[in-house]
């Protein structure tokens, strides 16, 4: 499990702009969504989330906005920005790029 | 919430330095994921100390929660860092370009020295101000010199009137800018050994009032320069992220600083003289924190 946390630290980025972009989320969904999704694979220090997404939206990623629950409480919701899904569909093709190039590395080895 | 979370929570704030509502943010944010754990955790039977303890385990360590949330935040626009690096620059061209002794631009200096920093207290005293606070601080300090020229007699003003004044801005600016973060303490404070050494490089032996204007002339480019140099610290301390580095860069700038004016001092300043320089720029930066975590000059 350790090193599935340390693998979701180097590429919690574009995860969390994937998830952003299919719905506005805030901090503690985001965390149970990438554990669900992930069947407990991504599991990591919680407070580690809140840093990635001030930095994320300082960026101009993504946006942040207060809420009001009907109980009273409020949520920060976090939406992607339309620099957010350049950068997010950048990074997915780098990503699919890297994974074909270890396909074919595994794939030479076992034939 | 229970005393653990209260805990954890101030001691994230303590280490955010940020501004007052962008910290307020953060915390609510956190206390909004701390409620949505507990409820969870407490569905699963867990008791509200039970959760308390695994809901802070689950967070991680509360430092290094506000360092890194505060290296989030701590770099700050082009725009903000050319703003704060403003009243270095104005000084450096004022020098560079021989403004210095045309009284328009002192005076234009001067108004909007007092203007930015009136702004930026009103403001909530975003970073940009602290360098501005440092230079608002120069008319108290020529205010001073301006009473030695006085007629004899009229010394009670000074000592009556204006050394408490004096005594208590200075108090009160640097109480509220350590209280903001020490660092800004050095910062607002970082163009002051500059300053001192090439006062004593203009006139290191005379009369104090009547400094010589032919060797601010002949040095006013060097003068121009070594704030032009402070200016671009200042540029580079607001685009960095990473509070050592700030840390670092300040104390390098400064050092730099005061080895230019060594060296374009032409022997005017003495070994021991730079070396007490040296001292004050140090205790710039030690004096700031030692207070800030010592005499209780923390915010609340």
């Amino acid at each position: 499990m350790a090193q599935g946390r340390d693998r979701l630290l180097g590429n919690i980025e574009p995860l969390l702009l994937y998830l952003i972009s299919q719905q506005p989320m805030y901090g503690y969904e985001l965390i149970t969504e990438l554990e669900k999704r992930s069947q407990g694979y991504f599991s990591f220090k919680e407070g580690t989330l809140y840093p990635v997404l001030h930095r994320l939206e300082k960026a101009g990623l993504i946006g942040g906005q207060w809420q009001m629950l009907p109980s009273g409480r409020q949520r920060k919701y976090y939406h992607i920005t339309e620099r957010g899904r350049v950068t997010l569909s950048e990074r997915a093709k780098q990503w699919r790029q890297f994974l074909s190039a270890v396909d074919l590395v595994i794939q030479s080895q076992s034939t | 919430m229970v005393t653990l979370l209260s805990n954890y929570l101030d001691s994230v704030r303590s280490n955010l330095r940020l501004d007052l509502s962008d910290e307020k943010d953060i915390i609510k944010e956190l206390e909004a994921h701390i409620q949505d754990r507990l409820e969870e955790m407490k569905a699963a039977g867990l008791s509200e100390e039970e959760a308390a303890k695994r809901c802070v385990a689950l967070l991680g360590s509360a430092k290094a929660l506000g360092r890194q949330i505060y290296e989030a935040h701590s770099q700050y626009t082009w725009r903000q860092s050319l703003l704060a690096a403003m009243p270095h620059l104005l000084f450096g061209l004022m020098f560079a370009l021989s403004w210095w002794h045309n009284i328009g631009w002192l005076l234009v200096t001067l108004v909007l020295i007092v203007s930015t920093v009136v702004y930026g207290w009103c403001q909530s005293k975003p970073v940009w101000l602290f360098p501005w606070l440092g230079y608002s601080l120069l008319p108290v300090v020529a205010a001073g010199l301006s009473l030695l020229f006085l007629p004899e007699g009229w010394l009670w003003v000074a000592i009556v009137i204006y050394i408490p004044l004096a005594l208590w801005l200075v108090y009160r600016i640097s109480v509220q800018t350590i209280k903001r973060d020490w660092l800004y303490g050095s910062l607002m404070l970082l163009p002051v050994p500059c300053i001192i050494g090439w006062l004593l490089v203009v006139e290191p032996a005379g009369s104090f009032p009547e400094y010589s204007v032919e060797r601010v002339s002949e040095l006013a480019p060097w003068i121009g320069l070594s704030f032009l140099a402070l200016g671009l610290a200042v540029t580079l301390f607001m685009r960095l992220r990473r509070r050592w580095l700030k840390v670092a860069v300040l104390l390098v700038s400064g050092l730099l600083t005061l080895f230019m004016v060594t060296y374009y001092a032409d022997g005017r300043l003495s070994l021991v003289t730079l070396l007490v320089l040296v001292l004050l720029l140090l205790g710039l930066f030690v004096t700031p924190a030692w207070l800030e975590r010592t005499a209780g000059w923390h915010r609340q």
